[in-house]
């Protein structure tokens, strides 16, 4: 047992352990309207990369192609040699890493004050609080907050709002 | 020969702006990502963006993209290497290792990213030498150079709003350097407007999740900016032909169109006949003269095209640019551009904010929006004390602002002496090369 544990690779998962960022900050949050705040704020800068982003070179079995010696070469060259448990922990580690973990690594808050820096730059609250709702189905401003979903419903669209609403749960 | 071998790279985030110093004009504009579509398996290079040859347009509806930056910086070197050589290679023409390089970097890139661009330059690439610039003082060293006698090249000082890809700064720079000390960033900029333009469609009508591409075209094509969002709000609600935003917008069917368009084209720019109150006079007597003709069009245009997928925005048109003024509406902690502004001209030392206030440059492609300067001077103006003038500049061309101002810096007689030579770099490593830099 206690080799093991002495031992980090030997143990490790090839799966990148990736907290991400905003789950950092939800968990700091025990409220969940600001966790689905947030989220939301964190997928408006999300790219559409398909649903490969580490293996996309990697994809070869799926294809129906004319390439089909080749593929199945490929297939038993792979098959012949399999992928330790540490290779693929090396190859996680080479993945690209997000922003926000780069951020993190810096270390930025261990600069002295005076020195400027990507976290000092950030502009900061607004001066008054004061936000304006829209309504998430029609965009038009909207006067209380939903007790069940914490949108905003516009008068007009209070009857519609619980059947897309639950639609919407059924996107996601 | 000291000139004509500098490549001049800005390399944003959104797209690459790239070609050889002392030109004009950039050689290649390219969007800065792979981008892969539903049928393949390859991810391909986007082919440079020209203007004038629309017609070999690829399709790219649902392709996914990878791009080699998130928020503005580096994260993905390997990517980068690829777009890379690729745009070296096919698009310019070049060879590394007898040029140098004026490349662009965002402000405030951490060291690790910092390293990790001088590999990618020196060892990947075996540039002769380099020179790392950051936009807002490549943009105030261009409009300085366009108006000699003009208050920016005078006072040797200028506030640069950049709003682009990722994010927004306003930085003010003072003789050719920017006061880092005193730069703002609202992390908002036009992938998280497109991205949020494509959540509301997706919602309110057909669902483009996948469509980064084309909803980024009906964002430039249709947004605009409020000058006055409670009036507009009202505008937007009213039904039928008497909505003056409602505009239609019709998706790539991949078959007779691979590219989306807007349905009526004259329908996009209504909004500017109210810029002022009520509809202006001239635009009425026309209207009464094409009467007959408006009304059989309108009677056209009720009808719903079935062999076509359309959707309709109104209010999106404009609550999308507004979350630059507003990201509070989004739900985001942070202040709008006006704010932004004015807490930058105050970290500067009180000397020079008269100066910064009157010469606000702005570039980046999300200021394209219509109105964008318009509704900032109105938003700046009680915020900035009375006795001070608030004047906004803005660019000829706000997307190749900085790569000209970088075109201009490469073509200067002393800039091969600012740059760090690959035996510097070998020698000293990146970190002590980089502290010539002053970033």
């Amino acid at each position: 047992m206690d080799e093991e544990s002495s031992n980090p690779l030997r143990r490790m998962s090839s799966r990148t352990r990736k907290v991400a960022p905003k789950m950092v900050a939800a968990l700091a949050s025990s409220d969940n309207r600001t966790q689905a705040a947030l989220t939301r704020l964190e997928a408006l800068e999300n790219d559409n990369t398909g649903y490969d982003i580490v293996d996309a070179n990697d994809d070869d079995e799926a294809s129906l192609d004319d390439e089909d010696q080749v593929y199945v070469q490929k297939k038993q060259s792979k098959g012949t040699k399999r992928k330790t448990r540490q290779a693929k922990a090396l190859e996680a580690r080479k993945a690209p890493r997000t922003f926000l973990e780069l951020l993190n690594e810096a270390n930025l808050e261990s600069l002295p004050p005076h020195v400027p820096s990507y976290l000092k730059a950030a502009v900061g609250p607004p001066s008054s609080t004061c936000r304006r709702h829209f309504c998430t189905i029609c965009g038009f401003s909207a006067n209380y907050t939903c007790v069940r979903c914490a949108t905003f419903p516009d008068k007009k669209e209070k009857k519609g709002e619980k059947g897309r609403n639950s639609q919407r749960k059924r996107w996601a | 020969m000291s000139t004509n071998n500098v490549v001049v790279l800005d390399n944003g985030g959104g797209q690459i702006k790239a070609g050889l110093g002392g030109e004009r004009d950039p050689s290649a504009v390219v969007p800065n990502c792979l981008y892969r579509p539903p049928s393949s398996k390859k991810w391909l290079h986007p082919n440079p963006l020209n203007p004038t040859t629309h017609a070999d347009e690829v399709d790219l509806t649902s392709v996914a993209v990878r791009r080699p930056l998130d928020r503005g910086y580096l994260i993905n070197p390997d990517l980068q290497r690829e777009i890379w050589s690729h745009l070296f290679s096919t698009v310019l023409h070049i060879n590394p290792a007898q040029s140098s390089l004026l490349l662009t970097e965002p402000l405030f890139t951490l060291p690790s990213i910092q390293r990790s661009i001088d590999e990618l330059i020196f060892e990947d690439f075996n540039f002769k030498s380099l020179y790392v610039a950051d936009s807002p003082s490549l943009v105030h060293l261009y409009e300085a150079s366009q108006r000699p006698d003009g208050l920016v090249s005078k006072a040797q000082c200028s506030l640069v709003v950049d709003c682009g890809f990722s994010f927004t700064h306003a930085a003010p720079v003072f003789q050719n350097f920017t006061l880092n000390y005193a730069v703002k960033r609202i992390d908002l900029g036009g992938k998280a407007l497109t991205n949020y333009l494509k959540e509301l469609v997706s919602f309110r009508s057909v669902n483009v999740m996948e469509e980064t591409f084309i909803i980024d075209d009906v964002k430039e094509k249709l947004c605009f900016v409020s000058l006055d969002v409670a009036r507009d709000l009202q505008m937007a609600r009213k039904t039928g032909k008497e909505n003056l935003l409602r505009c239609t917008y019709v998706l790539p069917d991949g078959v007779t169109h691979n590219k989306g368009f807007v349905k009526y084209p004259d329908q996009a720019h209504r909004y500017l006949s109210f810029a002022d109150g009520a509809p202006s006079a001239p635009l009425e007597t026309k209207e009464d003269m094409n009467h007959l003709n408006i009304t059989e069009m309108a009677e056209d245009r009720k009808r719903v095209d079935l062999t076509k997928t359309e959707f309709d925005v109104t209010n999106e048109r404009f609550l999308v640019p507004e979350m630059i003024f507003h990201p509070a509406d989004l739900g985001m902690n942070q202040a709008g551009l006006a704010e932004c502004i004015v807490r930058a001209v105050n970290s500067c030392h009180p000397h020079l904010h008269p100066v910064l206030y009157e010469s606000i440059i702005l570039t980046g492609g999300s200021t394209l929006f219509p109105q964008f300067a318009e509704r900032l001077e109105r938003e700046l103006r009680p915020l900035v004390p009375d006795d001070y003038h608030v004047k906004t500049t803005t660019q000829e061309d706000p997307i190749l602002g900085v790569w000209r101002g970088g075109s201009l810096l490469a073509s200067s007689p002393d800039f091969e002496a600012m740059c760090v030579t690959k035996s510097e770099y070998e020698e000293l490593g990146s970190a002590r090369c980089r502290k010539r830099f002053f970033h």
